[in-house]
């Protein structure tokens, strides 16, 4: 794993209540997306998150529908590529099994923000060029191996120009369905919305990312969903 | 009828189990009472610890062959929260008397630093909360989990305060999700029905 050294995450959308600064404590952070290899270990020896057993209440139907079977990726998935349709409790249990935990999104945000020679990633014309890239690329029907993506400079690879990646509080991105309501949370159905303006209007890939946190419930999977873990930095 | 039917023999087999010397319920077999499994649908099927107002640890399957009306709230909750829970004390009102009586009315708190069981409890005093009430603490990752098993957000804000999803969430004895009751105003004749339907 990589240290990410302690740093502040500047929340993208937020009420007037919302903090506009959250402090991040250094922790570690895995340096490329968790692989099929990796997560075919983790249901070999957890027979409950296999494809054929998993509740339906913690990942849907599409659940791994890349792999060949219950303990067979299969061509669609090599084993060194990242793991997707995984569900966020998938995702949570693989985490716990390894003895870590999700990144939250404070954590995933400022990792991500870093460039590939400097801290600020915003400055860096290369990183944003190949966002954009990434962004623009359809997904492959078979992913690429994780863990050759040009590093940022902490050593992390990835973290965008891949898969997206759950984080442990999804769930704390409130959007409404209902474009309307763009100067407000629907104030009937989240308590506490006030107005809410974008702090970097810039900044296109933390709204995607925002809006497609937003739109998942927890038991949903996609094909270019995956996930990696984080752990507290040792004191 | 079939509701009553079926708590005398609920009662009558824990009268079993409770005293396996009664002559005319002993069990045929000895050793441990079959339990079924979860349903696939189930919240039950969720491991995540709680603690409840009084201290003690409490598991949401403890709530298993009870209806119960869900909330996820905090205490220190000055708009929504309130109504709510005064919606959650409206609904028990509308339910017919043998599903009220046997409802559980749970309330779990986001505020894992701040609501501590003894929080709660001051809080069950404040809102004159009966036994039928169950107030639940629990860290960081078992709330997270549960509001994502509902399908409720929250996020805490700088003041310490939470903006969070208002939806009510009910279920049937088996604790599978019947119905959700989203945003703050109505709906409660809906659920009351769909709870009154599902318990049976």
């Amino acid at each position: 794993m990589v240290k990410i050294p302690a740093g502040t995450y500047i929340p993208l959308l937020r009420t007037e209540q919302d903090p506009a600064a959250v402090p991040v404590a250094a922790f570690l952070l895995d340096e490329r997306p968790v692989t099929n290899a990796e997560f075919l270990a983790f249901v070999t020896a957890v027979p409950k998150w296999r494809r054929s057993l998993v509740s339906p209440l913690f990942a849907d139907a599409s659940y791994l529908g890349q792999w060949s079977g219950d303990l067979t990726p299969g061509p669609a998935a090599p084993p060194d590529a990242p793991v997707v349709r995984v569900s966020w409790f998938a995702a949570r249990a693989f985490a716990r099994w390894a003895g870590k935990r999700l990144p939250t999104t404070a954590e995933w945000e400022l990792a991500a923000g870093a460039g590939y020679t400097q801290p600020d990633g915003r400055n860096d014309p290369g990183l944003q060029r190949d966002l954009y890239a990434w962004l623009a690329r359809p997904v492959p029907d078979v992913l690429p191996a994780a863990g050759h993506g040009r590093p940022d400079c902490h050593g992390v690879r990835e973290l965008q120009g891949l898969v997206w990646e759950w984080v442990e509080d999804f769930n704390s991105a409130m959007v409404t369905g209902e474009s309307r309501a763009d100067s407000g949370l629907e104030r009937n159905l989240f308590c506490g919305a006030g107005s809410v303006g974008a702090k970097d209007t810039t900044n296109y890939a933390a709204f995607m990312r925002l809006a497609l946190r937003s739109s998942l419930a927890a038991n949903n999977t996609t094909t270019s969903l995956g996930f990696r873990c984080a752990q507290d930095a040792p004191p | 009828m079939k509701t009553l039917l079926i708590a005398c023999l609920l009662l009558v087999s824990r009268l079993a189990a409770a005293d396996p010397a009664c002559p005319h319920c002993a069990p045929d077999t000895a050793g441990p009472v079959k339990v079924e499994a979860y349903s696939t649908r189930s919240l039950y099927q969720l491991d995540a610890r709680f603690t409840d107002d009084a201290g003690r640890p409490f598991a949401l399957s403890e709530l298993r062959g009870r209806p119960v009306v869900l909330d996820l709230f905090f205490a220190s909750c000055g708009y929504a929260c309130p109504l709510t829970v005064t919606d959650m004390q409206a609904l028990r009102g509308q339910l017919p008397p043998a599903v009220r009586d046997r409802t559980a009315f749970v309330l779990v708190s986001f505020d894992v630093a701040r609501d501590t069981p003894a929080a709660l409890a001051r809080y069950r005093a404040q809102r004159q909360l009966d036994g039928q009430w169950i107030l639940l603490h629990g860290d960081d990752s078992a709330v997270r989990e549960l509001a994502a098993l509902v399908g409720v957000k929250y996020r805490q804000a700088a003041d310490g305060s939470f903006s969070h999803s208002n939806l009510l969430t009910l279920l049937n004895p088996k604790g599978e999700i019947v119905h959700q009751r989203v945003g703050l105003q109505g709906g409660l004749p809906q659920a009351a029905a769909a709870l009154a339907a599902a318990a049976r």
